[in-house]
Formats: structure tokens, sequence, C-alpha cells
């Protein structure tokens, strides 16, 4: 059979495209539809299943926030995963309570998805309220002024730009709240 | 009859019966070399950004995160993929004993994609980007890069098409399997993760990335060396069988392992096992891979004192040894909760690109060059030099990422220590990884202008 691809070039090229349908057909169009969670959004309203939320489609002003985080390529340096590790759950966690474990269903809304590879900066999939929209501001103007020893690039034109920086906010502060994880002495409440 | 070169063919080259034209070889490897030269300015810049992060961080298109999309681009685009491209036009008429089937459909390719670099310039600095690794250009980029691939597969299966030679050598079959899956992958990479969103995107996404170094470079590269060895040696190819396995596991293999960049993260559990099973499966191809090279060079290893492009090949070969070698234990639960996310991927990651798919890449371009143009290369010494500046850049890269990285995802595992700690820890890495980085860029400019000037040494030749 594969000797047969030594001389005949469309044997070669039927085989050679045989051989990669068989996986590529099985990991890409077959899982979402065994794991239909991943098309589901997240929604719990009974503290006995655990824990509670809805997940919610961006509002127009989220969504040109995250089209600046696009833009600026955030996503190079910042994930968006709470990966299933315990440092993942504790690091990234608030005022004691540990942050919960990020789910496919919690990112139905996510175009592009933003889930990234590198963590040059801290992950981000649960800062949405951590942090007041003073802090963000003086913090994007010169990252160094707050975090000494941060790498992270100034923003100055997201910050000189009302607009921009009141989606880019909206974004940030919408980010892992699907989930309703944050304590109850959280400064938000 | 084997499809390998045999002993009296690899001494009397056939290639003095029949005259290749070369003009798309030509256009294709010299642009490729001239971006390799821009983009690795680009390269040191980014890695400079890490030590000084203010750096000309006031103009939005200089910061690092447009940077970096141009980086990574115009590296596997303009430089790496144009460069295989080329070898491939140079190799594959050679290998079936006919002209290639059109050199004015191949020049008409070489423009097309000189016009897709060059509108990646332009948008990726204007911060017109997609927002997925990889796919970062945007549509009307993506298509004319579909046309260019198309133009560059109809050229290349119409060559095999007419051949003189029945048997098909091994080159053939790993140039014809790239254009195939690389059309399927790149469509799924760039067109497909269009109409999905979430893990369901995050899924396809990751497919193609891996899969653009799986199953664009890998077979593109291993053409290449599974050329440019036998013949930078004279020597015939050790084993066809082995040649075999290696190319139908590859074909069969690579494909499932795209879910291995999210082990832990937001996706099906049994989804990330399968990855991770046939991640550890693709140690067959790859050491079926190496072993048949390796063995070629038994008996011939003295050769690579004198040979550039042996030197580069054969280190090439090593590097993808150790760099598939980490891919498939990297995808272990354990060793991922380590080392996922740091800065130890970029390290194994640039030793794939550079360390090995490069070094081949750059082998074929120093052999294939002065016989394109009928001219000794410009200088044997540079050459040799550019080998070693891209090698020890190219080590003190690897190794203080791989060591930094590792470090980094040990302090992440202790949650006592705030992140920013982890973060000014790595600044020496940082350095070490700039100075590496200038030494390999200094290897790029040897290359560069060896290459330039042989090519247009050639031409003032020909003029006068």
């Amino acid at each position: 059979m594969f000797k047969k691809a030594d001389n005949n070039a469309l044997w070669a090229i039927g085989m050679s495209l045989v051989l990669f349908f068989i996986g590529g057909l099985l990991t890409t169009v077959v899982p979402p539809l065994v794991d239909t969670t991943w098309a589901k959004p997240f929604e719990n309203h009974d503290p006995s299943k655990g824990i509670t939320g809805k997940v919610v489609p961006l509002t127009d002003l989220q969504k040109k926030g995250r089209a600046i985080y696009v833009r600026e390529g955030c996503w190079y340096c910042h994930t968006q995963q709470i990966r299933t590790l315990l440092a993942d759950t504790k690091r990234y966690g608030w005022r004691g309570v540990d942050a919960p474990i990020s789910t496919p269903d919690e990112f139905v809304y996510d175009d592009p998805h933003m889930f990234g590879t590198k963590r040059t900066g801290p992950d981000l999939a649960r800062i949405g309220g951590k942090y007041d929209e003073q802090w963000h501001r003086t913090h994007f103007r010169n990252p160094r002024d707050l975090v000494k020893g941060s790498i992270m690039p100034p923003y100055p034109w997201i910050v000189n730009n009302p607009e921009e920086f009141k989606a880019m906010i909206a974004y940030l502060q919408s980010l892992g709240r699907g989930k309703d994880w944050r304590p109850a002495n959280d400064y938000e409440r | 009859m084997q499809p390998q070169f045999s002993k009296a063919e690899v001494a009397h080259a056939p290639e003095g019966a029949l005259v290749h034209d070369d003009a798309t070889a030509k256009w294709f490897l010299v642009s490729s070399v001239a971006y390799f030269f821009i983009v690795g300015i680009i390269a040191v810049l980014i890695a400079a950004k890490f030590v000084w992060p203010d750096l000309m961080g006031t103009m939005s298109w200089l910061t690092y995160g447009r940077l970096r999309p141009l980086h990574v681009n115009g590296m596997l685009f303009g430089w790496l993929l144009a460069a295989d491209m080329g070898l491939a036009y140079y190799v594959i008429p050679r290998l079936c004993g006919v002209k290639l089937w059109s050199e004015k459909l191949g020049l008409a390719t070489a423009a097309l994609w000189n016009v897709i670099i060059l509108g990646a310039v332009v948008t990726l600095l204007a911060g017109l980007n997609q927002g997925w690794e990889y796919a970062e250009l945007p549509w009307y980029l993506d298509i004319l890069v579909v046309v260019a691939w198309i133009m560059f597969g109809l050229n290349i299966f119409l060559t095999v098409a007419t051949r003189k030679h029945q048997a098909m050598y091994v080159t053939i079959w790993y140039t014809m399997g790239c254009i195939l899956w690389t059309a399927f992958v790149y469509l799924t990479g760039n067109f497909a993760v269009l109409f999905t969103t979430g893990t369901n995107q995050a899924n396809l996404n990751w497919m193609y990335v891996h899969n653009a170094v799986g199953l664009i470079f890998t077979p593109i590269g291993l053409a290449i060396a599974y050329y440019f060895i036998p013949r930078a040696s004279n020597t015939p190819l050790h084993s066809h069988k082995l040649s075999m396995v290696g190319f139908w596991s590859l074909a069969f293999v690579y494909v499932w392992t795209g879910a291995h960049h999210m082990i832990h993260g937001p996706i099906s559990q049994w989804l990330q096992t399968i990855a991770i099973a046939f991640s550890v499966m693709l140690l067959i191809p790859v050491w079926a891979v190496v072993y048949n090279l390796f063995a070629t060079m038994k008996g011939q290893w003295h050769q690579l004192r004198e040979s550039v492009p042996l030197k580069f090949l054969l280190s090439g070969v090593v590097f993808y040894l150790l760099t598939c070698f980490q891919g498939p234990m990297h995808s272990l639960r354990t060793v991922s909760a380590i080392v996922s996310k740091t800065d130890w991927i970029p390290g194994h990651a640039h030793m794939a690109v550079l360390g090995c798919f490069s070094f081949f890449a750059i082998a074929g371009t120093y052999f294939a060059v002065p016989r394109i143009w009928g001219k000794p290369l410009h200088s044997q010494a540079l050459a040799n030099w550019s080998y070693w500046m891209l090698m020890i850049g190219g080590l003190g890269f690897f190794t203080t990422l791989w060591l930094g990285g590792f470090w980094q995802g040990w302090q992440w595992n202790n949650w006592s220590i705030p992140f920013i700690d982890t973060v000014i820890a790595l600044r020496p890495i940082w350095i070490v990884r700039f100075v590496s980085g200038i030494l390999m860029f200094i290897g790029i400019v040897m290359f560069a202008y060896n290459i330039l000037a042989t090519a247009m040494g050639a031409n003032e030749e020909a003029a006068a």
C-alpha cells in the first residue's frame, strides 16, 4: 500500500490526505459535538450545584475595549485561563478566596478567544473588579509608577483618549465575572 | 528502482544534461534572505524591550505588542517559508529530471509573496491584528496567501506530473505533503476560526499553530534535509524504508496534537489526553528521520570540517531531535504544570524554527545559490563565521530561556511569591537572551551579505 506511493503521485496524494483527515476531523469537528459545554454559556442559580453566576454577551463598549486589547497585543503577554492547578487558583484569587477554575462554558462569547500562551505578565482571567479605574489609569500611563520592576510598556495613547480608556476599563472589569466568586469584603460591594 | 540517490547519480550530478532556469528560485531566495535581515532587526529590538521596557515605548507602532506579531510572521512567512519555497523550486525540477513547469507562474508567485509580506508589515504595525496567534494577518492578506499557495502547489505538482524518473525520492513526498496539508491547516487556522467562538475557536487555532510547525515547516524542512544531506556529502541515503516509516507516521500522527497547547486549560480533559498520547507518538516519525540522516553520515562525519552546509544541516538534525524530544515531554501534565506559559516555551520554539528549520534553509541556500548563479560563494570564511555566530548565539538563547523558564515555573507554583518578583528575577536571563540575540543577528548579517554578494557579484559579471 505504501510502496505504491513511491511511483504513483496520485496514490501518494490520496494516502497523505486520508491519513491526515482521520486525525484532522476527529480533533476539530468532533470534539464540540461531544462536549456541549463548549457552546453552552455558563449559568447556575443553585448554590448546592456549585458556584453560581451567569455568563452574558459583551456590551458594545466592552467589545470596543476587547478590540483595543487585541490591537495592542495584550494577549501576547497575558493569558486568560485559570488552569486546573492549585497554583493558578491561589495566585489569581482575591483576598483569601481562590479563583474558580476556568471552564469552556465561560468563554462562549469570546471572539477572538483570548486564552493566550505566555505569561510575561500575570493572568487576567479573573482581573475584573480587582483594581479601580484610577489604578488602571495610572498603571496604563506608566506601569512602573505602581509596580516597581514591571516590564509592561506604557500606553499613554489609551489613557489620553477618554473613549478608548473607558472601553478598555469596561472590558477589563468584565473579565471573569460570569462566575460569582468575589469575597464579601470586596471593595465593590 | 529505489528512489534514492545512487552512488553514480551523486558522482555525476545529472544537472549537466539539463539547464535549469531557476529564475523563481532566485527571486524567492533573495527576497527571503533580505527579510531574514530586516526582521532580525525587529527581533533584537523586542529582545531589548524585555530589558529596557521604556525603549521606544511611546510610539504605538513600536511597542512590543505590535512588533511581536511582525517578528513572528516576518520570520515564519517572510524568511523561512519563502526560503523553503525557493529551495523547493530548485530541488523538485532536479529530482524530477525536468524543468520547472512554469517559470512565469513561479515569478508571479514570488511577486505576490512579496506583496503579502509588505502588506503584513503595514497592517501589523498599524495594529490591524485579528487576535489569533500565527493568524494575525487580516482576511484580505489571508486570501492572497491562499492564492499564492495554489500557484506554488500547481507549479510543483505539474512538475512532478511531467517527471522523467518514475520513482519519487522522499523529498518529493514531503514537499507534496507539505503543500496539501498546509492548504487545510491554513484554512482551519485562518478561515474556519471565523465561524466559531471560545474554546471551539481556540481548539481550531491550536490545531493550526501546532501544525504550522508540524505539517508546514517540518515536512518542507525535512524535504530540504533529505535532499541536501546526501547531496552535500556525496553519500546515498541510508534507508529508503526508514524514510517511508518517518513520512507516513508523520502524516497520521501530527494532526492530533493541537490540544496539548491547552493542558490544564479550559478544554475537555479527554481531548487533552488524546493530544498527550499522540504527542508522545511523535517520537516515532522523529527518531526514524533522525536515525536515517545520522546513519547516512556514517563514516562521513569528517566532511563537516570543510562544508558549511553540512555543519548547518547536521546541527539542524541535532536540534530537531532535541526540540522533538522536548515537545512530547512538555505535553505531559506534570511537566506542563511547570514549563507551560513560561519563558521555556520561546526557548523551545526558537530551537525548532531557528535551530532546526532555519538551519536547514540556510544550508540549502548556501548550497544552491553558488550553483544557481554559477559562481563560487563570495566567502567561505564568512560562511563559517556565520555558522558559529548563529550556533553560539542560538545555544545561548535556548539554554538561558530553558533555565529561566524552569525557574519561573517553579516560582509560579509557590503562590507566596508575588508575581512581580518572578518578573524581576528573570532580568539577568533577558540580558543574556539579548546578547545572544545580537550574536545571532551578526550571524544573519554575515549570511545575508554573503548570499547577496554572491548573487550580485554574478550579475555584475554578466552585465560586464
